[in-house]
């Protein structure tokens, strides 16, 4: 190489993110001392338009031609600091970035070894920026197909806005029919229930020809890359087709009842059922975990819709882009947590919300034990904000309001009932808190626990002992219903789904977003977006706000029909290879063949199918194959560093 | 030089998609493990080559992990984790072979999700190589 190196070296300190570990002065001091770093400097946020600034300034003022950027991981900042150099007329590949946060200050609190650990983590950077080369992006040509898993208002959303601006989408969903939960519980604003707004999109949704439909369907294989994934689906059988009329003359024959998990167990369902009136696509369903397939039903059948035989089908598609909206589950209490299973007088919030649903078992009628309860208490945080052992520690956001309507509710049509409310803190944002005024003007009565209250169970039926936190004493408190206003929690079966997709779970076990600030929707896999309470409690709203966004995103990634992939091809050294074919035999993508050339046997990579994963590089005898940005000799710098040498 | 002053140096190849990724979430989430690693991306476990575990131990590395993809089927270049299984599992046999403990390679597969493995593996090797000691004096008796 003619040119001189100049490496400019930036250590960032995340605030205090990085320099609450890490002594950065002291490490931009060792920089400087690193050969060919012609500038080394510390500052407060790098990624900031000043620290970008003074990157663009220093490039100009020393003729660097390297740029090595000490911050947090390249998944989060590598494309900002790489427009950088591009903005300063630098090919954006002459830049190498050292993860000091998330490798590093995060995850040691001994000062003097992190501030080691940075030193080693630069000096290592800078010895791969010594040898790095510029290089050329390709593009290639992206699906316009987009996949939603989970046909909830998050997904549907998304679906809706996606075939609205001309994609095809492909909306699954596990169960037998669109909706997800808010087609059965919650409100938005002005007291429209979910199950209204659900069953307008599902209106547009049937008629809209860009979006396909697959219910009982499942992401079984997930592959590729942005702007080109392949999607294997299984769409598991119904057993009932479309010549289905809904006559119902089907449900005397079954004789398999189970709980209905439409009603949060309140009422028995049969094998062969439908979800509820509204359900879409408005056919009957076979349950077959629970079906004998004893045939009793297809004797009944005037229409013939009834099929046992039906197996399930796979589909291949080429999508573009995948947006998970795979909702969330609400929290079970276990069996005997205030008492919830032992006695059928304690219900959770969901199975209040169906008893007071005119489409619910009780046609909207909130009746308990064959009468109207006299007093009903509400108690708050059940299964979050670390209220019992088996709760969450997140707040689920939506209980207290949820709470709040349905006593409102409660008082409007019973308003001799006496409603309380058992809570921890009420947490009603925005202009919820109206409601909470108003809940007080109807004289519901707020009580403040810290120790979670005592439900017991007598003959003459429940009462609860709290201790009142404003009033610091003991109260008891006989009550006919006492509801427990459950939170959510992370799917049962999400592993399945991480599993399948590779995306990432935090701590709360629901999926991460790549940012919560600055990539709300997006996951750490580009091409890969998020929506609804699959990724933590939101209430409808808020999911029917990120269905948009990610929709939004996805479109963003694929409108311009082409990506650009990172240039980490193979290419050949002509000179050194002598044909073994080693490569071609490794190569996933079969981009690499034998080609004579002049009488010699050569290694030919189609660097249109190369994916960059640099097998071939290894596996080459001669070292004549190389990856470009991870060349033999850029990696051995690397290992060299880790050492001191390099 | 006593256990207590040994600070072992161990070097890793993480891929990109995976466990470099696993690393990351390993940091967002504030898991703490020991500062004895010193990680090094690539895009595939099967961009490995042999030759840079061995530069690693001949210039100083007490030990090292490859890690990558689940296989058979997280790989996201569809099979370059087969790829480091096969060869690390021949690999193993010619460490043994040049006189450097087994125990000081490993080869894991580790998610883009599994932080909390990621954490597990770096401890067991911390305190793995801590026990067998240094490799460098060894090397140099060698030499």
């Amino acid at each position: 190489m003619a040119e001189e190196v100049r490496i400019g070296v930036y250590i960032c300190h995340c605030g205090f993110n990085i320099a609450g570990t890490v002594d950065v002065k002291a490490v931009a001091e060792y920089a400087k001392t690193l050969p060919n770093v012609v500038v080394s400097r510390d500052y407060l946020f790098m990624c900031s338009e000043p620290g970008q600034d003074l990157i663009r300034e220093d490039i100009k003022k020393y003729k660097l031609n390297r740029i090595v950027v000490a911050a947090c991981s390249p998944s989060m900042h590598e494309p900002t600091f790489r427009s950088v150099l591009e903005s300063a007329g630098l090919n954006k590949y002459l830049f190498e970035m050292a993860n000091i946060r998330e490798h590093c200050s995060w995850v040691h609190s001994d000062k003097e070894l992190a501030t080691e650990k940075a030193k080693d983590l630069v000096r290592m950077a800078v010895a791969k920026a010594r040898l790095l080369e510029p290089l050329e992006e390709k593009e290639i040509e992206t699906s316009r197909n987009i996949l939603v898993v989970g046909g909830g208002v998050a997904g549907m959303r998304a679906a809706l806005e996606l075939a609205h601006y001309g994609f095809e989408v492909y909306l699954i969903e596990k169960s037998p029919t669109l909706g997800g939960k808010a087609a059965l519980v919650g409100y938005v604003e002005d007291d429209v229930k979910g199950s209204e707004i659900v069953g307008k999109m599902i209106k547009l949704i049937s008629k809209n020809p860009r979006i396909h439909v697959f219910t009982n369907s499942e992401l079984v294989e997930f592959k590729g890359f942005p702007g080109n994934f392949i999607a294997k689906i299984r769409v598991n059988p119904r057993y009932v087709n479309e010549k289905c009329t809904l006559c119902g003359d089907c449900i005397p024959a079954c004789p398999v009842e189970v709980s209905n998990e439409y009603e949060f167990g309140l009422d028995k369902r049969k094998a062969i059922f439908y979800p509820y009136k509204g359900a879409y696509p408005p056919y009957y369903v076979i349950d077959s975990k629970v079906c004998t397939f004893c045939g009793e039903c297809v004797k009944t059948c005037k229409h013939n819709a009834i099929d046992l035989e039906m197996k399930p089908q796979y589909l291949d598609l080429r999508i573009g882009a995948l947006i998970i909206a795979a909702g969330y589950d609400p929290y079970e209490p276990p069996k005997g947590e205030y008492n919830y299973g032992i006695h059928n007088n304690v219900i959770t919030l969901f199975q209040l919300e169906r008893l007071l649903d005119p489409n619910g078992p009780t046609k909207g009628n909130l009746i308990i034990g064959g009468k109207v309860p006299r007093r009903i208490v509400f108690i708050q945080c059940v299964g979050s904000r670390n209220t019992t052992p088996n709760s969450k520690p997140y707040c689920s956001r939506m209980c207290c309001l949820t709470a709040i309507r349905n006593a409102i509710r409660i008082k409007e049509m019973y308003p001799d009932t006496d409603v309380i409310i058992l809570y921890k803190d009420i947490m009603t944002y925005a202009s919820d808190e109206r409601l909470y005024e108003e809940a007080g003007k109807r004289l519901v009565k707020f009580l403040k626990f810290e120790e979670p209250p005592k439900v017991t169970i007598t003959e003459e039926g429940l009462y609860i002992d709290v201790y009142e936190y404003t009033i610091q004493d003991e109260v008891r408190i006989p009550t006919d219903l006492v509801v427990l206003s459950t939170g959510m929690v992370p799917r049962h079966d999400l592993n399945e789904l991480i599993a399948v997709t590779r995306v990432s779970c935090g701590g709360d076990g629901f999926l991460r977003e790549l940012h919560l600030k600055l990539a709300p929707v997006e996951s750490p896999t580009k091409g890969v977006y998020l929506a609804g309470a699959v990724t933590g409690p939101k209430n409808i709203m808020e999911s029917i706000r990120m269905g948009s966004a990610a929709a939004v995103k996805a479109m963003t990634l694929l409108s311009a029909g082409k990506v650009s992939i990172e240039p980490l091809t193979a290419v050949v050294n002509e000179e050194i290879c002598s044909g073994c074919g080693v490569c071609v035999s490794v190569c996933p993508y079969e981009a690499i063949s034998i080609k004579e050339m002049d009488g010699d046997r050569l290694a030919h990579v189609e660097e249109a199918l190369c994916m960059g994963c640099g097998t071939c590089t290894a596996a080459c005898p001669s070292g004549a194959m190389q990856q470009r940005g991870f060349k033999d000799t850029q990696i051995k710098a690397q290992v060299l560093a880790v050492f001191g040498g390099g | 030089m006593s256990n207590e002053d040994f600070k072992p140096k161990i070097v890793v190849f993480a891929c990109n998609w995976c466990t470099y990724a696993a690393v990351d979430l390993a940091g967002t989430s504030r898991m703490q493990y020991p500062a004895n690693v010193r990680v090094i991306r690539v895009m595939c476990s099967g961009r490995v080559d042999p030759q840079f575990v061995l530069e690693a131990f001949h210039n100083g590395a007490d030990g090292v992990i490859v890690a990558g993809c689940h296989p058979p089927t997280d790989c996201h270049y569809i099979s370059g984790n087969i790829k480091a299984l096969r060869r690390y599992t021949l690999f193993k046999r010619l460490l043994k072979s040049l006189g450097i403990e087994e125990e000081r390679f490993r080869l894991e597969w580790i998610s883009a999700s599994e932080a909390s493995k990621w954490v597990k593996v770096v401890n067991e090797m911390v305190e793995t190589v801590k026990k067998l000691g240094p490799l460098k004096p060894k090397l140099e008796v060698v030499e």
